[in-house]
């Protein structure tokens, strides 16, 4: 597999505060990589020694093969950083916000390239228009639009939609859904985890600065996801038929409802086949499979049990 | 040649300046105006000549070296520290700029408005006491390395700074106070013994001095003191603001 950002042993200290422990990860190319993790897990601070704004404390980080300390200029050409805090410079128009900063990359930004970034991100309006006049998610979109000006292979995107309408993250899941079609790769820290369920290839959970689980989003979801099915009985029963129970269904609802947890890849049938032979009526089947934030809740309060607080 | 990113910066920097005119080009012209009406005619009118020269030219150099290492200051300092306080030094910091690019990008920018500053200070004094000078490019030169010397300061401190008070910690207690005692409104000759001693250990009393050589021809020390003192202390100006860069001190965390 062909890895684009190549993280080692990487550990950030500030005092006695371990912000990053020790993590080791590799991002592939064209993937949308999901960085997951409660406020303070160090999100922020792993995208942040990535695209050069902070220096790690100790172990190597290279992004297409150069090392993003000894080799900075190289690899900072590779990166756009979508900070998570919204900045703007009330001196500049839209316009010339993005073409100063593809100018700081050593790019002159056509016209063509500045039209297809202000299109994509709805801006193409506020071409003229001063950023300070701009509303709080025109300012998020200018800062992605800086983000793309020199055409990055790796797009750091930190909390993209926090305070984003509806409508306008619909908008903008699809826009890097586009990008990574195009062969841009996308590393995604979010708190919505509901973003990251839609959009992510790839998942990795943090929590207090060390990576508890890296996996495929689908496999994640299998093996720590569980589906829970629910029947509604015509007729309560006072004790549940030991068949139900040694499949290990609970009886729920003063005897009006079968609930059963199907987890990994446990398979629904064996259950169904005893229902049916013990001749139940049912009146209402309800399944929900377990979402990320289950699957998050559940391995984050799991690593917390564990650990010393 | 240089690269597009120094040039973008650069760019970015005096359009800064330029956009807010009234500020940093008008206000400290108006300033540097009104101790020359001042202090010129009032005790212009007493002391009529100083060292050979009427007193009112006499100030003329002080005043434009105390309006070129002000600005230049203000110029690093306020972009730097705004930069900071509004988050768009990121984008500096995630862009290939190399260390050396940032550090020339500030200090040109912030040069030039110090030496636009200082042209239309001297030009509103000479259109009252005369445009005559004595060594142009000396003058000039003097100019231009106490802009960079105080360009780098200003840089320094606006990434040390953690608060606009500090900021402005450098000009209060260090430009305003050695700048007024630095001989920019009288000859140290006029002085008793134990002030023209202390007037001798303050470094911008060399630059003042240096100034006034190169535009007037006359000074109290040798001038070749006051150049060797100021190649001195922009190139360490200079070095330590790059070394700090380097560092990412404050900015990289």
């Amino acid at each position: 597999m062909d890895t684009v950002v190549a993280i080692r042993g990487v550990t950030k200290r500030y005092g006695p505060l371990v912000a990053v422990d020790g993590i080791d990860l590799g991002i592939r190319r064209g993937e949308i990589f999901g960085l997951l993790g409660p406020n303070g897990a160090g999100k922020t601070t792993l995208i942040s020694m990535i695209a050069g704004l902070l220096r790690p404390t100790s172990g190597e980080i290279s992004v297409l093969g150069h090392d993003v300390v000894r080799d900075y200029r190289e690899t900072r050409r590779a990166i756009g950083l979508v900070p998570q805090e919204i900045n703007f410079d009330p001196f500049f128009n839209v316009e010339e916000t993005l073409r100063m900063q593809a100018g700081y990359f050593g790019v002159r930004l056509s016209e063509e390239r500045l039209v297809e970034i202000l299109g994509a991100l709805d801006l193409l309006a506020k071409r003229t228009t001063n950023s300070r006049a701009l509303s709080g998610g025109m300012k998020r979109r200018l800062l992605i639009g800086k983000a793309l000006v020199h055409d990055p292979a790796v797009l750091f995107l930190d909390e993209p939609t926090a305070g984003v309408d509806v409508e306008l993250r619909r908008a903008l899941w699809s826009y890097v859904r586009r990008l990574r079609e195009r062969g841009t790769t996308i590393v995604l820290t979010t708190h919505y985890l509901e973003e990251a369920e839609e959009l992510a290839d790839r998942i990795g959970v943090i929590d207090r600065g060390r990576l508890l689980v890296v996996e495929d989003k689908d496999v994640l979801l299998s093996r720590h996801g569980a589906k829970v099915l629910r029947l509604s009985l015509a007729r309560p029963l006072a004790a549940l038929p030991a068949p139900l129970a040694a499949a290990g269904a609970r009886l729920e609802a003063g005897g009006s409802v079968v609930s059963f947890e199907a987890s990994g890849g446990d398979a629904l049938g064996p259950l169904l086949a005893a229902v049916a032979e013990e001749g139940l009526a049912v009146r209402d089947v309800e399944t929900r499979r377990t979402t990320l934030e289950d699957v998050f809740v559940r391995l984050v309060s799991r690593d917390r049990e564990g650990a010393p607080a | 040649m240089i690269s597009l990113g120094l040039w973008t910066l650069l760019q970015k920097e005096v359009r800064r300046f330029l956009r807010v005119p009234g500020q940093t080009l008008l206000s400290p012209v108006i300033t540097t105006a009104l101790y020359f009406i001042v202090f010129g005619y009032s005790l212009g009118g007493r002391l009529r000549e100083v060292e050979g020269v009427p007193y009112a030219r006499f100030i003329v150099p002080g005043l434009v070296t105390l309006g070129v290492v002000t600005n230049a200051y203000l110029n690093t300092a306020s972009s730097m520290f705004v930069m900071k306080l509004q988050g768009t030094i990121t984008d500096l910091l995630v862009s290939p700029l190399s260390y050396g690019e940032i550090l020339a990008g500030f200090v040109v920018a912030a040069v030039l408005r110090g030496l636009l500053v200082g042209a239309v200070t001297w030009a509103v004094a000479g259109a009252f006491s005369g445009f005559e000078v004595a060594h142009p490019l000396l003058a000039l030169a003097l100019v231009v390395l106490a802009a960079v010397a105080f360009s780098a300061f200003g840089l320094m401190t606006a990434i040390w700074a953690s608060s606009f008070e500090q900021v402005n910690f450098f000009p209060t207690f260090f430009i305003t106070p050695l700048t007024f005692l630095g001989g920019v409104f009288y000859s140290i000759e006029m002085l008793p013994a134990p002030f023209r001693a202390f007037t001798h250990v303050n470094p911008i009393f060399y630059l003042v001095d240096g100034v006034r050589f190169g535009m007037l021809g006359i000074s109290d020390a040798p001038p070749a003191a006051g150049a060797a003192l100021l190649v001195v202390v922009a190139t360490g100006a200079v070095g330590a603001a790059y070394a700090m860069l380097r560092s990412g001190y404050k900015l990289r965390g």
